[in-house]
């Protein structure tokens, strides 16, 4: 026997609102990785670049080109 | 004075029943209070009222005998009060730490040492260095302020309150994006760090500092921060909810046992917000009842990246841990047949550092790395046992900040990771690979694979699909140099295992 539509249709939104939960949580554990990234870049390639701005430059140089 | 029992309430070895219409009840163990608790919480409802099991965190301590007293905390009444024998085992209960200090059951169901069991010295040597922490905040720029339960024994009393075990600090960010209050906090740990504190980071927006104590002893103080996203206020651990910044700074300030300390703006109004209108009322068994939105929050935003650690701590720590051999293993035979000799080795998950000592016993230079403390803990042991050099490192492979530049580090160096990658969530394998690429060398690998879950350690290894981690490895710009699909050996040496052994090479000019 086919189940009724209504039930059918609760247990629908049902999977997709756990879906969409599990899709939000994805996207909110980004903020560490990009904080993570966001740490790195300013207090480990900054100071680097200081250093040796000649070499930097000339890397920066060819990643600028190949994006 | 001993007041008669009110009621017939027994206690045993599995629990104790006390009436349905008390509150809060506290338990003590010979005169010295080890819990407290509230039997519609912690309990189920029986004919004679609740019971309520033993907790957890005291389970390895119910051994020999105690006596009992198990006493409501609102109106003294007792409910019990007897001499209970837990096994034949003899000796009293002693719920004490390393050093001999009583432990209590704390809000978050483990044990630590509470305020009321520790000597007023202490006491005083734990609030200055809880404001010299302040000032190094106050210092780097955040307006931080006391918390939780220093706060409130400061503004109820003036003094800390007995069953509360730690100091915790706060400071309310700027920042409104998650991404800036968690580079905020890393920011601060450093600043915490360069002058002199050592830290433990224990989520995106939140770290414990080692408050070290004349006698050697050490206290965890943390450090939370505070935050609005749109117009809600979140306050590490997990709280949520309605608190304005006017409510917060400009930070006043309170008095504990003597010593001043920055406070939120309107105090009262923080502690509302933390322990509800009762606050001016003790309650050694409070607990929280945080929004679930907002737990889910703080989840995703800060929180995922030293989840396995936990569990492998709880392993090492374990009697089950012993059994781990320290021969070298089967894995490392195989690889010391095949490496290059001169390269210096990067032992990946390095457990009880079993493996380290293979390598070291080869001449060979090794740095060994874990995300246990645990089990670092037992490499550096075992190697200084052996008189052999060691370099032991926390490795986070969820953290991508310390993946890259230990892989940095490790330039030029041979990667060895035996059943690593099968403990280990798909965001660490994937740091794993951007690891062994900077890295640039070779790299060895075994993990379970196929059918079969690895035996002995449920829950912290899974097999993998040995060709998608292939797949993985070469699109991160691996060579795969040789494969085998053998029936292996668990972390215990046990046969039985099916795995996966990998030999690969990240060397950029191998296609030139």
């Amino acid at each position: 026997m086919s189940e009724p539509f209504g039930r059918l249709r609760r247990r629908e939104v049902r999977a997709r609102l756990t879906a969409l939960e599990a899709e939000v949580q994805e996207q909110r554990q980004l903020s560490r990785r990009v904080a993570e990234l966001t740490d790195l870049v300013t207090d480990l390639l900054v100071p680097l670049s200081q250093r040796d701005h000649a070499r930097v430059e000339e890397i920066v140089e060819r990643y600028r080109a190949s994006v | 004075m001993t007041t008669a029992p009110a009621r017939a309430a027994p206690v045993g070895a599995a629990g104790l029943v006390v009436p349905a219409d008390s509150g809060v009840v506290t338990v003590t163990f010979d005169g010295r209070r080890v819990w407290s608790l509230r039997p519609d919480l912690d309990g189920e409802r029986v004919a004679a009222g609740w019971f309520v099991p033993w907790p957890p965190a005291l389970a390895s301590y119910l051994h020999g005998s105690t006596r009992v007293r198990v006493e409501g905390f609102d109106d003294g009444r007792t409910y019990a009060e007897e001499e209970l024998a837990f096994d034949d085992r003899g000796g009293r209960v002693r719920v004490v730490d390393r050093r001999n200090n009583p432990l209590v059951v704390n809000k978050v169901g483990t044990l630590s040492r509470a305020f009321d069991a520790t000597d007023e010295t202490t006491r005083h040597e734990i609030l200055t260095g809880t404001a010299r922490i302040l000032a190094d905040l106050h210092d780097a720029g955040v307006p931080a302020y006391l918390c939780y339960g220093a706060l409130l024994g400061a503004v109820r009393d003036g003094q800390v309150i007995g069953h509360d075990c730690d100091t915790d600090l706060c400071y309310l960010s700027d920042h409104r994006e998650p991404v800036d209050v968690i580079a905020e906090s890393y920011r601060l740990e450093r600043v915490l760090r360069t002058r002199g504190w050592t830290t433990t980071r224990m989520s995106g927006a939140d770290f414990k500092v080692r408050l070290v104590l004349s006698d050697g002893r050490s206290e965890q103080v943390d450090v939370f921060a505070a935050f609005h996203v749109g117009h809600r206020f979140f306050q590490l651990g997990n709280r949520s909810g309605a608190l304005t910044r006017e409510d917060i700074v400009p930070t006043s300030t309170v008095e504990l046992e003597g010593v001043t300390f920055p406070a939120p703006a309107r105090p009262e109004r923080m502690l509302e917000f933390l322990y509800g209108p009762r606050w001016r009322m003790p309650d050694p068994s409070f607990r929280y009842d945080d929004p679930v939105d907002g737990v889910r929050r703080l989840d995703g935003w800060l929180r995922g990246f030293r989840s396995e650690q936990p569990r492998w701590n709880r392993y090492w720590a374990s009697p089950d841990a012993r059994s781990v051999p320290h021969r070298g293993s089967s894995f490392a035979r195989w690889v010391d047949a095949r490496m290059s000799l001169v390269r210096p080795v990067a032992d990946l998950g390095c457990g009880n550092g079993r493996d380290s000592w293979f390598f070291a016993k080869r001449r060979r230079d090794v740095r060994s790395f874990d995300c246990s403390p645990e089990a670092r803990v037992r490499t550096r042991r075992l190697l200084r046992r052996k008189g052999a050099p060691h370099d032991v490192r926390r490795l986070q492979l969820n953290e991508l900040r310390t993946v890259l530049t230990e892989g940095l580090l490790l330039r030029g160096s041979t990667l060895y990771a035996r059943q690593l990658l099968d403990s280990v969530d798909d965001e660490a394998r994937r740091n794993l690979w951007r690891l062994a690429r900077l890295a640039g060398g070779e790299a060895f690998v075994e993990f379970a694979s196929g059918r079969a879950r690895p035996p002995d350690v449920p829950g912290l290894q899974r097999a993998l699909a040995a060709d998608t981690v292939v797949a993985e490895a070469l699109a991160a710009g691996a060579r795969l140099l040789e494969r085998e699909d053998i029936d292996g050996t668990d972390l215990n040496d046990r046969p039985g295992l099916p795995v996966t052994r990998l030999h690969l090479d990240f060397a950029e000019d191998h296609d030139e």
